[in-house]
Parts: structure tokens; sequence; C-alpha cells
């Protein structure tokens, strides 16, 4: 006997879930088959299959460009957070810290600051500073809001390491340093690499910050999305790529999750 | 002895993050001078310049030749033969007050595509220089009242390329012709729904203006700005939609019959009639808005003599010629033939190839705005409301 | 690395001593980054919300509450009435999202057995593709001749060319976009909490003759709380920002609070104005903060961990 649920509420709870499930896939299944059709307007009845705005898409200079610039921003992002995440998450797990709420805090700001404020703050500040819009400021930007999700990731892998290993490492004579290396550090790579997948992804969509810092003629792919979902011409092309973007990122993360558990259940075994 | 190594490990770890942080994107970034030191810098020649135009433009201006001119004008057609498509950068306007602001935060434009009414602004905010007219051979042909215009302190900082009317567009077949006697038409309740004025926040300033009779539209006193705000808050329910891109949201709604009554220029008139509806381009009895536009050159720009390049590409004769017979909006170039007109009869009611258009007794031209930042707190007012 | 390693051979205790409070440190390059480019930016926006700074050129700067005064008294100014109303709708929304997600963690963690990984996964996945793409996507499905009023006339449901016209550019396209947004997110924390639930309490009451309504009533929905209000902030707080989805599934009448922000930042010379409403905005989620914080923070360290 179940104790939470009878046989009809699992029945039912079966059914909601499964609605639920149909409700969430049902947006991103019509993008996947509205990017094969070939009228320019989204519309039924379905005007039948082709392929050419994948090739329109690909063919699109402005578009591809903008891709390539959302992923080499997305790339340095996960690179620079996941650093500045790791070495602030190595630091608050010191046993003892002054001001460990007060950095802790700071740190997992970017959580809460709603990302419109932080773009126009960032505004204000590249202005005071006579600067003008520029990539490397989004970069600036979607550090740190990738920052604290990279500390949240890596922080608790640090917390669950035996401190009995460190310690027989150091007794065998390892420094802090190579301790770090040879012991913790593989320990965690499957944590970094979450992170530094969380951070790309946060950096590759990010749209608020962008809109505000990207220069003239340098868009990001987000900001290419928003502009081509309201030009009817463009629209098609947009659906056709954010089709292949949404299928890639559903493979991504489903295969980064079941490789990072069997990684993590590997060394927690050994 | 430890600290030496943790410091080391620090610095390591510093050097590291700030190749990372500093180092990668110093590829991907551009290093601008801040401040605009334009004059007494030698400037590279034309095979010298990185040949790239950001260009801050209104959807269906785009040069031919490059993608997202898909409506046929045949200007900038001389520009992409010679120099290639692919370094036409454009960014869209969605109205001048945005033009102007998004310029002012910083954003850098070799070409920006404004009205004349924003022209001091552009001056006064350092963003743009004036133009060397004798490396423009088309120049001499244009309307010597619009280049004039054009002129601030004898430095012809824009030059002027298209002019036109902006008024009511409605459904002949839908609106009673009792109803469609002025600018009143927005504030019609039986219209509700049906309705959709633009996302221009001097435009319907200027429109609430002529509506509540103001002697100048222009410099409203502060409590006549607050009378027209007050007027299009009224309006507002009325609307399906503010639009915002003519191509995009005004024209396909429009043509759909999603509305009946909306804010336009002549021509989105020219293609409703063309797709067979039954429109009508109102002679409001206040009179009508009309508008000058035309290029200006970024303070910072780069590539200066591409700029005259693309301008030349724009201002040819076969170029203006063209444009009027697309939109048929009036075109600064003066030599235009009244032979050269397709549509004579429209030609003739909207007054095209007569220099002295804009200064007839019922147009009203938009001109610059002393309380602009007020007008356009009114208007965020407006859409809050 | 040779000297650290004399170090450790010739006391360890030293070592100790000496290595602890050194590794604190390595929090600082994280502190100053967001020093840098979080709190100032943060702070040249306070400055700006009471003129010490502007943007306008020729314009006289100088303490001034103006700006406050003309927004903060209720009632007084559009930019509240769209505050508040948009705080409703988040309100709404947020709710929502907690109500549908409660049966899906409950789902998970009591029905779901041997599968409930995999299932979770298949709940989450969509959280992690473009939010922006499936704001797009139902762009598609709710516009006026898209996917559901197509659907609607080609089964005669409803005459050709006449869409349903509160589908779209409506606060009820904004809230349902949100809402999906959302929804796979908050799930996870109540799962959590749910999933460590100590069953035995749960045994212990049905053992004792109590339904398994009442059981749920008094004993999981109380202890699951703290994963409830935690899932109903990760909504709140959010969404309090946003302005993407209201530019496109929604209207002028749908606009949110965040579009007024980014619209005086991107549509008007006067920065100064738009700053009191940025300030607004970040006080309102500190006090959410403040209010649910404790929730928020021992299940954030939670979450990521699951």
């Amino acid at each position: 006997m179940n104790i939470a649920a009878s046989k009809t509420g699992e029945w039912a709870l079966k059914g909601y879930f499964a609605a639920l499930v149909v409700f969430l896939y049902v947006p991103l299944v019509v993008l996947v088959v509205f990017s094969f059709d070939n009228s320019t307007i989204q519309t039924l009845p379905y005007s039948g299959f082709t392929t050419k705005w994948f090739h329109a898409a690909f063919s699109n200079t402005d578009l591809t460009s903008a891709v390539q610039r959302s992923a080499w921003i997305g790339a340095l992002c996960a690179c620079g957070a996941t650093l500045l995440g790791l070495i602030s998450a190595l630091g608050l797990t010191a046993k003892r810290m002054r001001l460990r709420g007060l950095v802790t805090a700071l740190v997992l700001l970017p959580l809460v600051v709603p990302y419109v404020v932080l773009a126009v703050g960032m505004l204000i500040l590249l202005n005071s500073l006579g600067l003008h819009q520029a990539l490397w400021a989004v970069l600036l930007g979607h550090v740190a809001i990738a920052v604290p999700y990279s500390l949240l990731i890596i922080m608790p892998r640090l917390q669950t390491l035996d401190e009995n290993i460190l310690d027989a490492a150091r007794d065998l004579g390892a420094g802090p340093v190579h301790a770090f290396r040879r012991v913790t550090l593989p320990l965690i790579v499957p944590a970094l690499f979450s992170s530094a997948l969380i951070a790309f992804t946060i950096s590759f969509d990010e749209f608020a910050i962008a809109s505000f810092l990207v220069p003239a003629g340098q868009e990001t792919f987000p900001l290419f999305v928003y502009s081509g979902a309201r030009t009817p011409g463009l629209e098609p092309e947009v659906i056709a790529i954010g089709a292949l973007v949404v299928v890639a990122s559903l493979v991504v993360v489903t295969a980064a999750e079941l490789l990072r558990v069997r990684a993590e259940r590997r060394l927690t075994r050994s | 002895m430890d600290s030496i190594d943790r410091r080391r490990f620090l610095t390591g770890a510093a050097a590291l993050g700030g190749g990372v942080l500093l180092g990668g994107p110093a590829a991907l970034a551009k290093s601008v001078p801040a401040r605009s030191l334009v004059v007494d810098e030698p400037r590279p020649p034309l095979a010298k310049e990185p040949g790239t135009l950001a260009i801050l433009e209104w959807p269906g201006y785009e040069a031919h030749g490059t993608k997202a001119q898909t409506y046929g004008m045949l200007a900038g057609k001389d520009y992409t033969d010679k120099f290639g498509a692919k370094g036409l950068k454009y960014t869209y306007i969605v109205n001048d007050t945005q033009a102007i602001n998004k310029a002012r935060s910083g954003v850098q434009f070799d070409l920006i595509h404004p009205c004349i009414e924003n022209l001091p602004d552009y001056v006064n905010s350092k963003l743009i220089q004036p133009w060397d007219t004798s490396l423009l051979p088309s120049f001499k042909n244009l309307n010597k009242t619009l280049v004039k215009k054009g002129q601030i302190g004898g430095k012809q900082y824009m030059i002027p390329w298209d002019w036109g009317y902006a008024s009511v567009l409605y459904r002949t077949d839908k609106v009673s012709p009792a109803d469609a006697k002025g600018w009143e038409l927005f504030w019609n309740a039986k219209y509700k729904g049906k309705i959709a004025i633009w996302d221009g926040a001097q435009s319907n300033f200027e429109v609430a203006g002529l509506y509540l009779g103001f002697p100048n539209m222009d410099t409203q006193t502060p409590s006549q700005i607050r009378q027209s705000k007050d007027a299009l808050i009224k309006q507002k329910p009325l609307n399906k939609f503010y639009w915002k891109s003519e191509y995009s949201d005004m024209q396909p709604a429009f043509k759909a019959g999603d509305i009946w009554i909306t804010y336009s220029w002549q021509d989105a008139y020219v293609n409703m009639k063309n797709a067979g509806l039954k429109v009508a381009f109102m002679e409001p009895r206040q009179g009508k808005l009309g508008w000058m536009c035309g290029f200006v050159l970024g303070a910072n720009t780069k590539s200066y003599y591409h700029a005259h390049k693309y301008v030349e590409s724009f201002i040819n004769h076969a170029a203006a010629v063209q444009m009027v017979n697309l939109f048929y909006y009036g075109n600064a170039d003066a030599t235009i033939k009244p032979s050269e007109v397709k549509d004579k009869a429209l030609a003739k009611k909207l007054n095209i190839g007569n220099p002295l258009a804009l200064q007839a007794k019922d147009i009203h031209l938009q001109s610059w705005m002393p309380q602009e930042s007020q007008v356009a707190l009114a208007w965020q007012e407006v859409q809050a409301a | 690395m040779a000297v650290a390693s004399d170090a450790s051979i010739r006391s360890q205790g030293l070592l100790r001593g000496a290595l602890r409070p050194g590794r604190s440190w390595l929090a600082a390059p994280a502190s100053i980054y967001l020093l840098a480019v979080l709190i100032v930016p943060l702070a040249l926006i306070g400055l700006y919300s009471v003129n010490v700074m502007t943007n306008l050129v020729g314009v006289p700067t100088g303490f001034s509450v103006v700006n406050w005064q003309d927004f903060l008294p209720p009632g007084s100014n559009p930019f509240w009435d769209r505050f508040v109303s948009s705080i409703v709708v988040t309100l709404i929304v947020s709710v929502a999202a907690v109500v549908a997600a409660y049966p899906i963690a409950y789902c998970l963690a009591f029905v779901a057995r041997r599968r409930r990984y995999t299932l979770l996964l298949l709940v989450l996945a969509p959280f992690f593709t473009s939010y922006l793409l499936r704001v797009v996507a139902w762009k598609v499905i709710l516009a006026n001749d898209g996917v559901l009023n197509s659907a609607l006339w080609q089964l005669g449901l409803r005459q050709h060319g006449n869409g349903i016209s509160w589908l779209i550019y409506s606060w009820f396209s904004v809230g349902l976009v949100l809402f999906y947004s959302w929804v796979p997110f908050v799930a996870l924390p109540i799962y959590v909490v749910l999933e460590n639930m100590d069953q035995r309490l749960l045994e212990a009451a049905l053992d004792l003759g109590a339904g398994r309504l009442h059981v749920f009533r008094r004993v999981t929905l109380p202890l699951s709380l703290p994963g409830v209000i935690a899932g109903f902030v990760f909504v709140l707080i959010p969404t309090t920002g946003e302005f993407i989805s209201p530019l496109l599934v929604g209207g002028p009448s749908s606009y949110m609070f965040g579009n007024s922000i980014q619209s005086f930042f991107s549509d008007t010379p006067d920065w100064n104005y738009g700053a009191v409403l940025a300030v607004w905005l970040i006080a309102i989620v500190l006090v959410l903060m403040i209010l649910f914080g404790r929730f928020l923070s021992a299940d954030l360290r939670a979450a990521p961990a699951e």
C-alpha cells in the first residue's frame, strides 16, 4: 500500500503528470514542426514539408555570425564564471572566515537582482566612464550573473569531499596546491563541467544585458531572435534555427546530466 | 613561506582569471576612442578604412543588395555593387525619440537616418559631424530649401533625402465619411479596438496638440503637455495596439482587417490601395503632418569616405526617382521631372515635385521640440497608464 | 611546491594554522569582481535616482528627491499603477505555478519510485532550453492566425479569420508564458523537501487511523511548506523584473513594470526617472528576500546538489 496516495489518487497523479509534461513539450514540438513548414506564416493547415528555412538560416550571415558571437561569449563566460565560482567556493569552504555571511550574500546577490536593473546599471557605469557599448561589457555582465550558479553547483560538491582524503594527502607530503590538483580537482570535475554548462546556457540565452550593451551591428543570438520574431520575413529562419537550438540543448542537458550522475556515482563508490 | 606559496597561487589564479576575462574578449572588442576628436586627425583614405557601416535606419530603407531589402528599393545599389553588402549592419528605428536616445546612450553608429526635428539634438549631443558635400556629386541636385534646413551653424549636418506626410489612413468601407473629418477619428469610441496609432512619442503629442487645437504643436507649454497626455491616455483603450514597425505590424494588421484606422505615412496608403482595400489618406481639417528626413554622419565614424559613397548611392537621380515611384514619398532630388513619376494623379494629390510642398498652409512640418524630455516622460506615462 | 612540502613536513599544525585563514581569501576575486560589476552599477542607479548624477548634457546635478516625490505616493502616477498591476500578475503566476507544480513534486516523491530521476529530468529539461525561444514558440501558437486559432478554424469551431482576441497581446498571454516558463523549476524545491521528509511520520499517522487526505493536510503539507515557499519565491523574484515576454506576446495594456524601466533607458533622454523605478524594484526584491530569504538560502543549496 502506498502511504501517500490511494490507487485512484495514484492514477490521478500519474494522469496529471503526463498532462503537464505534454503541456511543457507542446510548444517545443510546435517549434520543431513549423520549422519544416513551407509557409512564411505559421498557421494550420500545414502547407507542406520543406527544409528551405534551414538553408536560408545557414546562408544568412547575420544570423550565423550572431550565433557564433553568442557561442564565443558563452564559452568565455563558462570559463570565467566556473573559475570564479571554483575559487570562491574554495574560499567559502574554509573553516574559519571573517565576513562569511557578507561575502556569501554578495556572491549570491546576482540571483535576485532583476537583469534589467543590472543592465541599466552597467549602461550607466559605461556611460560614466566615457566608454561605449562593447561585447566585453556584455561578457562581464554574463559572468556576474553566472557566478552564483557556478558557486551553488561547485560548493556542495566540495563540502561532501571527505576531509580525511585531503588530510591523508597532506600527511603524505602533498602541499595545498598539489593536494588540490591531484585530489580535489579530479573529484569535482563533474561539478565544474555542470557549472560550465549552466554558465554557457545562461549567457547564450541572455537578452536584457545584451540589449543594452551590444554595440551596433554586433547582435548576439537572442537579440537576433527577438528582432527576427517581429519581422515576418525573418520569422521562419528564426524558428528553424530556434528548433535546432532547442533540440540540441535538450540533448546536451540530458546527456550531460546522465554522464554527471554516472561519474559522481563512480567517484562516490571509489 | 606558506604565504609565499599562497600568494604565488593567488597571483597565478588572478592572472589566469584576468587572462580569461580580459584577454579573451579583447579579440572580440574593438577599442573605440571614448571621446570624439574629429577635426584635426588625419583621416585614412577610402582603401584603408574598415568599410563597415553601422546604420541606424527605418525598416524598408535598407540598401539594395542587402538581404533585408525585400521591398524593391533601388537606392544603395551603386554602393553594394562596389563594396558588397556584408559590411552594412542595420539597427532599426522604432521612433525618432528612441533613435536619438539609442545614440545618446553610447551606441556608435556611422550613419543615422533621423528626421529634421531631432537634428539640433544630435548636434548638441555631439553625436554627428558635418558632411563634406564636395564628395557627393549628386548633392547639387538637391532641393535648396531642404538643404538649408539640414544646416546648423552654416555646416551641412544632414543630407536631406525623403519627405512626406503623416495622416490618418482609414478604411472607407468601414468608417463613415462623417466621422473621417479630422484627427479626432482616433478618439472616436465607435471604432474601439480597430484603431492603432504609432508608438511615436513626439508625433503622438503633435497629433494630440492638433486635436486639442493648440496653436503650436511643437512648443507646448507644460500645461498643454499635460492636456495632450490626458487626451492620449483617454485614447489608449481604443487602440488594438501601438504599432512599432510599419512593415511588420501595422501594414499586416491593416491588410488583415484587424485595424481600420491608423496613423500612417503615404507609402502605407499606396500599399493598401494596391492590395485592393478601400482606403483613404485623410485630409484632416486641422491639417496633415509633414516630415523630412535625411542622413547624418556619426561623429566617431572610421568609415568616413565609405559613408559618403553610401549616401551618394541613395541621393543619385535614378535611385531618387525609383524611390518616389515605390513609396510615393517626396524626394529631396529637385531634378525629378513629372514625366518620370508613374502615377501622375497620385503625385499631384501628394504635391510631389513641388519644392515648397512642405511650406503649404495645411501642412504642419514636424520640427524641433524644446520640451523633448518632458514629452518623452509623458509618453512613458501614457504607455504605463 | 617544494617550499610548501618542506613546510608541511616540518609542522603540520603550523601548516593548518597558516593555511586555513589564507584559504578564505580565495573568495576575494569573486567579491571584488561583483563589487565592480554589480554593486557599483547599483550604487550609480541610486545616485541617478536622487539626481546626484545625470546623463543629460548641460543639466545641473544636485541632490533632489523630486522624482521620488512624483513616483512614491500611491496612485499619483501611472508607473505606480503599472507596478501594482505587475505585482498582482506576478503573484497570480507564482501561486498558480506552485499549485500546478506541487502534484508533480508529490508524484515524483511518492509515486514515481525507481524512475523518479528520469522523470524529474523530463520535467526540468525544457527549463534549460532557451527562454526566448520558448516565448517565440508560444507566439507561434497564440498569434491571431497562429496554431491555436487556425486549428479552431479548421475544426469549424470558429469562423475563419476570426481569432480569439485575448489569446495574444493580453495579460492572459503574458501570464501563461510566465507560468509555463517557471512551473518546472518550482517543482524542484518542493520535490527536494518531500523527498527528504521522514516517511515514518506518514506511516505512523496512517497507522493511527488518519485518512490519507487528513495526513496530507495535517502532516505532509505543513512539513513541505519551506519548499513551497522557496518555489513561490523562485518565481516571484525573477518575474518582478520581467520585460521580454510582455514585449513579444504582450500588448500596450499588458506591459509590466520591467518594461517601464527598460523603455525609460532605451526610449527617453531622462534616465533619472527610470533610475527611481529601478531602485524601487531592487527595494521590493530586498524586502522579499528579508521575508523569505531563510527558506531560499537553504533550498538554493539543496537544489543544484540534487
